[in-house]
C-alpha cells in the first residue's frame, strides 16, 4: 500500500510538473499575475509528492519488500542496512526518481526564496523548471518506474553490485546530482530571460546564488568519486579521463566559466549574451552527461542496465532542450543590449580571458569524450581516446590559466596595471620560484616539468594569500587596523581566495603524485617484506572472513619505516559477494600526513604466494582537501550579505537614497 | 591605438588562440587514440611496429597459465581466432575464464601481444560493449537472459 | 480502503495548490522594476563599504556609482515591464481545465500502470505470517550476527557450515568450514565437509583443492563415508570409471547396513535394488536431513550435467565441453543420452575434424559409438 501510493504520488507530481509548466506561461503571456501566482505553491506541492514517492521506495528497500520488481533485483535481506537506504540510487530506476527528486527540489527552493525576484521571472523560471521535470518524470513513469511490481514475490533479491556496496554511493551519487541539476536553475533563468527578452545586471546577481551553489555540489561530487574510484576499484588511479568522469567533468569547467562570467555580467552589465549562452550550455552538458551515462552508449560501472527506448528517450529530451533553448537563444539575443566596455588589461579582461580558457578546455574534453562514439557512428572502428589525449590537449590549456589566476582578483575594473599587480606578486613569485629550486635540488626523482608544476601550485596558494593580504592592507596600515579590515572583508574575497587557494592545493597534490609516485609489484609468502618508497611492508598471513552478505581473504601486512620501527597494520582484502558470485578488491590503505600507503592484492599463485601492488601516493590526499577548500569556499562565498538581497515591500515603498547615484559624477 | 585596432587585436588573439588549440587537439587525435581489434580482425589488420591498440574479446577457456612472480600468460577468442597474450601485474577482479576482456598493448614478436594494461570493465553481463558488439558481428554471441 | 483514502487526500492537496494562490486575495504586487532597483541599491552600498574600507580607489568608486546611476535611470526610462491586466476570464478557463487536468489525468495514468490491489509485502512481515517459509535463514542470521562480534568461535563456525552448505551458500560453506578448521583444528567431517563445499563451488567437479580436503579426511578417519563417497566420484570423473565402481562396490559392502549413504552408493553402481533390499524399518533411523541432502545431491549432479548440455547447446564450439558432457552422461549410466550428445558434439565440430576424431575416439573409450 505504501508502495503504490508513492507510485500515485509520482504520478501525481508528473501532471503538477505540467501544470507548473503551461500555467505560469500563460499567465506571464497574457499578463493574468493569478495564473502566475499558481506556480510557486504547485513547485513546493510537486516537490512534496516526489519526496513522498521516494520515501515510499526506500520504505520498500528498508523493508527487504521483494514484491517491487526494483528491490528485488537490487537488494538482499542480508545487506547492512546503510546499503539497503543507499541502494535506492544504486540501480537505473532509483537513481532517476533521486534526480527528479533533485530537481524538484531546486525548484522548490527557487518558489520558496523567490520572493526577491520580478513575479514574471519567477513564473517562468518555475514555468521552465516544470517543463524539465515533466520531462523527466515522464521518462521515469514510461520508461523506468522503479514501482513495477511481482504478484507472487520472491523471498530472496538479487543484491546490488558490490562495487557499490560502499559508503562512497551515499555520498557520490546524491552531491553529483544536487551539482548538476542545480544547473537546471540557472538553465531556467536564463530561457526565462530569453522568453522575456529582457536581461540586465540584476539578473545576473539573481543567477549567482544557484550558480555558486551547483558548483559547490558538483566540486563535492566529482572529488567525492575520485576518491571512491581511488580507494573501492584497487587500482591506486584517482582519475581515468574515463568518458563517464569526463560528463561529470565538462558542466563543472563550463559552470566555473558561468560563474565567473556571471561576476562581469554583475558588476559591469558586460558579457550578458555570453553568460546566457554559458548557462544553456552548462545545463546542456549536465544532460549530455545524464545521457551518456544512462542510455548505455558507454560502458562502466555507472551504465546499470542498457536499454535503448531509455537511450533514445534521454536523447530525445535532450534534443528538446538544447535545440529548444539554442534556437530561442538564437531568436532572442540579438535583440538583448550589449553592456559596458573594457580595456584588454582588467579585472573583465582577466575573467574573459577565464572564460576564453575554460570553454575552450570544455570543448577539448567533449571532443575526446564524443570522438570515439562519432568515429564508430561513422566509420564503424572501435577506438578509444584515452589519459594520453587529454594530457596533450587539457593540461597545456590548463597552465597558463593557473598562472594567470592569481593575477584576476588584483587587476582593477575596467582599466587593470598589469605592471603594479606583478610587483604587488612578487612576494608570490619569489616563493613559487623558490619552491621549483628545493624541488628541484632537494626532492629525489623530481623533473624539471614536475618542479615547475610544484612552482605553478605554490604560486597559486600564494597568490591567494596576497590578495587576502593586499585587500586587508597587511603592511601598510597598522596590524590592529589591518586586523579590523581582514575581519570586515566580504565573504565573497574569502571565498574567491579560498577557492583558488584550494585549486592550488589541488595541483599541488596532482604533481606529487604523478612525479612522485612509487609503485612496486611482487609475490610474497608470509614473512616475506617489500620495500616500497621509504616503508617496508611485511606480509603476515592470510585469514578467512565471513562478512554479512560476502566472504573475503584478508592479507595482513606491518608497514615498517626506514628506521626498522613497526608502525602498524595495513589489511587489505579480496572479497566475494556470494548473491551474485561477484569479487572485489578492498586495497588497505594507511594515511600518513597528506600522503598514503595503498596496499592491494591479487590473485595466489602456483607456489603459495599472493600477488602484491603497493604504491607510495605522496600528498595523494591534497587532491581532495583542495576539492574541500574549493567547496568551502564557494559556501563562504554563498553567505556573502549581497545574495540576500530582499524584496522591495511594496509599490509604494520609493526609492530614499537615490540622490548620489542620480547625480553622477563625471 | 584605436578602439577598433584594440578589439581587432583582441579578437585576433582569441582566435589565433582557438586555432592553436584546434590544431594541438586534431594533433592529438591523430597520435593519441587507439583502435579496437578482436582476434579475427586483428589477422588482417595492417599495423605500425610498436602501434598501440586494443585487443578485445573472451579468455579462451583453460588458457591462464601463471608464470613465474607476476608474469601471467592467457590467450584472447572470438571463438574463431585466438591470440595469445602476456602481461605482468595484477589482474582485474572481474577476469575470468570464458568471459569478456579488453587489452591494451602492442603485438609483440611472434605474434604475442604484449599486454600493459587489462580491463574486465564491463556491465552487468559481465561483456564489455565493444567484445559484444564484435561477437554480434560475427554471429557467436547470443544475449542470453 | 485506506489506500483510496491516501490517494483522494493527495489528489486533493494537489488541487487545492492549484487553487489556493487564485483565491488568496492578493495585494497589489510590486513592480518588476522595483526588484531590480532592490540589486542596484544594494550595489551602491556594497560600493560604499567598499570606499570605507579602502579596498577601491576614490575615481574608480566614482565611476562604479556612475554606472550603478544610468542602470538606475535606464530602470526609470523603461518603465513599468507590467503588462496591462488581462480580465480573469481567460484564466478563469485555463485555471478550470488545470484543476480537472490533475484528478482525471492522474488517476488515469495510475490505473494504466499502477497496481492498487497489491499490498506492500515487507520481508519480515512474510516471514511472521508464514514462519515455515525460510526459518532457516532466521537461524543463520543469528549465527552470524553472533560470529560478526565473535569471530574467533569456532563452535559457531562448525555449525553454521554445514546449513550453509544445505542451503547452497557453498561459498560461505568453505569459508565457515576452514574458520572451524583454523580455530578447532582438523576433523574427518570438518575437511569432508570442506571438501564437500569447494567441490559444490566448482559446479560438482572434485578439483584438486577438493581432492586435498577429502584426503585429510580420510587420513584422520579412514572410513569416513563422505570422502570415500566423493574422492570415488573425482575418479569416476577423471575417467577413471572401474577404480571409482570398486571404490564403491567397497563402500557397499562394508557400510553399515544404515548408512545413509548406501542409497547415493547404490545409485552410482546403478544398482536400484539395492536401495529396495535396505531393510525397511532401519530406514527410521536414517536421519531425515542426511537422507534429503543425499537426494539433494545426485539433484546437483544431474542439474551439473544439464547445465553444461545446455551451455554446450548455446555455444557448441566447445570439444572439450563435449567430452566432459559424453563422459558425465556415461558416468550416470545414461547412455543415450551420451550418444546423443556424441551427435550433436560432432555436427557442431565436424566430423571430419581433428576435434571430431578427437571426439570419436573418446567416445569410444567408453563405449560410446554414433552409429547404432
Amino acid at each position: 500500500m505504501i508502495v503504490e501510493a508513492g507510485h500515485f504520488a509520482l504520478v501525481l507530481a508528473f501532471v503538477l510538473a505540467v501544470v507548473q509548466f503551461a500555467v505560469p506561461l500563460i499567465g506571464t503571456r497574457t499578463g493574468d499575475d493569478r495564473l502566475m501566482a499558481v506556480a510557486a505553491p504547485v513547485t513546493i506541492a510537486g516537490f512534496a509528492l516526489t519526496a513522498l514517492s521516494f520515501a515510499a521506495l526506500t520504505m520498500a528497500y528498508v523493508q527487504s519488500d521483494f514484491s517491487v520488481v526494483n528491490v528485488w533485483e537490487n537488494s538482499h535481506s542480508l545487506k547492512p542496512m546503510l546499503y539497503k537506504v543507499t541502494g535506492v540510487w544504486g540501480n537505473h530506476e532509483g537513481s532517476m526518481l533521486l534526480w527528479v527528486l533533485i530537481l524538484t527540489f531546486f525548484g522548490a527552493l527557487v518558489a520558496w526564496f523567490g520572493s526577491n525576484l520580478p513575479a514574471s521571472l519567477r513564473a517562468n523560471v518555475l514555468s521552465v523548471q516544470g517543463l524539465v521535470g515533466a520531462a523527466f518524470l515522464l521518462f521515469v513513469l514510461a520508461t523506468s518506474n522503479p514501482f513495477a511490481r511481482i504478484e507472487t514475490p520472491p523471498f530472496e533479491g538479487r543484491d546490488l553490485n558490490p562495487i557499490l556496496q560502499d559508503i562512497g554511493l551515499a555520498i557520490h551519487p546524491p552531491l553529483l546530482y544536487l551539482g548538476y541539476v542545480g544547473f537546471s536553475v540557472c538553465f531556467s533563468f536564463a530561457v526565462a530571460a530569453l522568453i522575456e527578452g529582457r536581461i540586465d545586471a540584476a539578473w545576473a546577481r539573481w543567477v549567482r546564488p544557484w550558480t555558486l551553489a551547483a558548483w559547490v555540489f558538483l566540486t563535492g561530487g566529482i572529488a567525492m568519486g575520485s576518491y571512491w574510484a581511488y580507494y573501492e576499484l584497487g587500482w591506486g588511479g584517482w582519475w581515468f579521463w574515463d568518458p563517464v568522469e569526463n560528463a561529470s567533468f565538462l558542466p563543472w569547467l563550463s559552470g566555473t566559466a558561468l560563474l565567473h562570467s556571471a561576476i562581469v555580467m554583475e558588476k559591469r552589465s558586460a558579457l550578458k549574451i555570453w553568460t546566457l549562452l554559458l548557462a544553456i550550455l552548462t545545463f546542456s552538458l549536465s544532460l549530455l552527461g545524464t545521457f551518456l551515462v544512462r542510455s548505455g552508449v558507454l560502458t562502466s560501472v555507472h551504465a546499470f542496465a542498457t536499454d535503448p527506448t531509455r537511450g533514445l528517450f534521454i536523447l530525445f529530451i535532450l534534443m528538446l532542450f538544447i535545440g529548444g533553448s539554442l534556437s530561442l537563444f538564437a531568436l532572442r539575443a540579438s535583440s538583448l543590449t550589449q553592456g559596458g566596455l573594457f580595456q584588454p588589461i582588467s579585472r573583465e579582461g582577466a575573467l574573459v580571458l577565464n572564460n576564453l580558457f575554460l570553454t575552450t578546455a570544455t570543448a577539448t574534453v567533449l571532443i575526446g569524450t564524443l570522438y570515439p562514439l562519432l568515429v564508430e557512428a561513422v566509420t564503424g572502428d572501435k577506438i578509444s581516446v584515452g589519459a594520453p589525449f587529454f594530457n596533450m590537449t587539457f593540461v597545456p590549456l590548463a597552465l597558463p590559466l593557473l598562472i594567470a589566476v592569481p593575477f584576476g582578483p588584483l587587476l582593477a575594473w575596467k582599466r587593470g596595471d598589469l605592471y603594479a599587480v606583478t610587483q604587488r606578486l612578487y612576494a608570490a613569485l619569489g616563493g613559487a620560484l623558490l619552491t621549483v629550486l628545493i624541488a628541484l635540488f632537494f626532492v629525489d626523482g623530481m623533473g624539471v616539468l614536475a618542479a615547475f608544476g610544484v612552482g605553478v601550485a605554490t604560486w597559486l596558494v600564494l597568490g591567494a594569500l596576497t590578495d587576502l593580504a593586499l585587500k586587508a592592507g597587511i603592511g601598510s596600515v597598522t596590524t590592529a587596523v589591518a586586523w579590523r579590515r581582514f575581519r570586515g572583508l566580504p565573504r565573497s574575497v574569502f571565498g574567491t581566495a579560498l577557492a583558488h587557494l584550494g585549486l592550488g592545493l589541488t595541483t599541488l597534490g596532482i604533481v606529487a603524485v604523478t612525479s612522485l609516485d612509487v609503485e612496486e609489484i611482487a609475490v610474497m609468502k608470509p614473512g616475506d617484506t617489500l620495500a616500497v618508497a621509504n616503508y617496508t611492508l611485511r606480509f603476515e598471513e592470510m585469514t578467512p572472513f565471513q562478512g554479512p552478505n560476502f566472504t573475503s581473504d584478508k592479507a595482513r601486512f606491518t608497514y615498517i619505516n626506514a628506521w626498522g620501527r613497526e608502525l602498524g597494520e595495513v589489511i587489505s582484502s579480496k572479497r566475494l559477494y556470494t548473491a551474485r558470485q561477484m569479487p572485489t578488491t578492498e586495497a588497505g590503505i594507511v594515511t600518513r600526513g597528506l600522503s598514503q600507503l595503498y596496499v592491494s592484492i591479487g590473485d595466489p599463485t602456483a607456489d603459495g604466494g599472493i600477488v602484491v601492488r603497493a604504491w607510495w601516493k605522496p600528498l595523494v590526499l591534497l587532491i581532495w582537501l583542495g576539492g574541500l577548500v574549493m567547496m568551502i569556499g564557494g559556501t563562504v562565498s554563498l553567505l556573502d550579505r549581497r545574495l540576500r538581497v530582499g524584496a522591495p515591500a511594496a509599490r509604494k515603498a520609493k526609492p530614499k537614497v537615490l540622490t548620489p547615484a542620480e547625480t553622477p559624477a563625471q | 591605438m584605436t578602439r577598433k585596432q584594440k578589439r581587432l587585436t583582441v579578437i585576433g588573439g582569441a582566435m589565433a588562440f582557438l586555432m592553436l588549440a584546434s590544431g594541438l587537439t586534431l594533433y592529438a587525435l591523430g597520435q593519441k587514440t587507439s583502435y579496437f581489434y578482436m582476434p579475427a580482425e586483428l589477422q588482417t589488420a595492417k599495423l605500425e611496429p610498436g602501434q598501440r591498440i586494443r585487443l578485445g574479446g573472451l579468455v579462451a577457456a583453460g588458457s591462464i597459465v601463471r608464470g613465474e612472480g607476476t608474469q601471467v600468460a592467457f590467450a584472447v577468442t572470438d571463438q574463431v581466432h585466438t591470440v595469445k597474450v602476456s602481461y605482468s601485474g595484477i589482474l582485474p577482479d572481474l577476469f575470468r575464464e570464458e568471459q569478456g576482456v579488453v587489452t591494451e598493448g602492442t603485438v609483440g614478436p611472434g605474434g604475442v601481444f604484449i599486454a600493459d594494461s587489462v580491463l574486465a570493465k564491463h556491465d552487468e553481463n559481465y561483456m564489455p560493449k565493444e567484445v559484444a558488439d564484435g561477437l554480434k558481428a560475427t554471429g557467436l554471441w547470443q544475449h542470453t537472459e | 480502503m485506506f489506500f483510496w483514502i491516501i490517494v483522494a487526500c493527495l489528489t486533493l492537496i494537489a488541487c487545492l495548490a492549484v487553487l489556493l494562490p487564485v483565491l488568496r486575495v492578493r495585494d497589489s504586487v510590486a513592480d518588476d522594476s522595483a526588484f531590480d532597483l532592490e540589486v542596484y541599491q544594494d550595489q551602491l552600498a556594497e560600493l560604499d563599504r567598499d570606499v570605507a574600507r579602502g579596498v577601491i580607489a576614490g575615481t574608480e568608486a566614482e565611476q562604479a556609482r556612475a554606472e550603478i546611476g544610468r542602470r538606475i535611470l535606464k530602470l526609470k526610462a523603461e518603465g513599468s515591464t507590467l503588462a496591462a491586466k488581462a480580465g480573469f476570464g481567460a484564466g478563469r478557463i485555463v485555471l478550470s481545465v488545470a484543476i480537472l487536468a490533475v484528478p482525471l489525468a492522474s488517476w488515469g495514468i495510475y490505473a494504466a500502470t499502477g497496481s492498487p490491489h497489491l499490498p506492500s509485502q515487507p520481508l519480515h512481515e512474510r516471514m511472521a505470517d508464514n514462519p515455515q517459509a525460510n526459518p532457516i535463514n532466521e537461524l543463520v542470521a543469528r549465527a552470524e550476527a553472533h560470529l560478526a562480534e565473535n569471530p574467533q568461535d569456532g563452535r559457531g563456525w562448525d555449525v553454521l557450515a554445514p546449513i550453509y552448505y544445505r542451503n547452497g551458500r557453498f561459498v560461505e560453506a568453505a569459508t565457515a568450514y576452514r574458520n572451524a578448521i583454523r580455530l578447532l583444528g582438523a576433523s574427518a567431517t570438518r575437511e569432508a565437509g570442506l571438501g564437500e563445499a569447494v567441490a559444490a563451488v566448482g559446479g560438482g567437479l572434485i578439483s584438486e583443492e577438493a581432492q586435498a580436503a577429502l584426503q585429510r579426511a580420510l587420513a584422520l578417519e579412514p572410513d569416513n563415508p563422505k570422502a570415500r563417497f566423493l574422492l570415488a566420484l573425482g575418479l569416476a570423473q577423471e575417467g577413471r570409471t572401474e577404480e571409482a565402481q570398486a571404490a564403491w562396490l567397497a563402500m557397499a559392502n562394508d557400510l553399515p547396513q544404515d548408512s545413509p549413504w548406501r542409497g547415493a552408493v547404490a545409485q552410482m553402481l546403478g544398482s536400484k535394488a539395492e536401495v529396495q533390499a535396505t531393510p525397511g524399518p532401519s530406514q527410521d533411523d536414517v536421519d531425515a536431513a542426511e537422507l534429503m541432502s543425499d537426494n539433494e545431491r545426485a539433484e546437483m549432479i544431474g542439474n551439473m550435467v544439464a547445465g553444461l548440455d545446455q551451455r554446450l547447446r548455446e555455444n557448441p564450439q566447445d570439444p572439450e565441453g563435449w567430452q566432459r558432457l559424453i563422459h558425465a552422461y556415461t558416468v550416470l549410466q545414461r547412455n543415450e543420452d551420451a550418444r546423443d550428445a556424441l551427435v550433436r558434439g560432432l555436427a557442431a565440430l565436424g566430423s571430419d575434424s581433428a576435434e571430431g576424431a578427437e571426439l570419436k575416439t573418446f567416445a569410444a573409450a567408453r563405449g560410446v559409438s554414433a552409429a547404432d
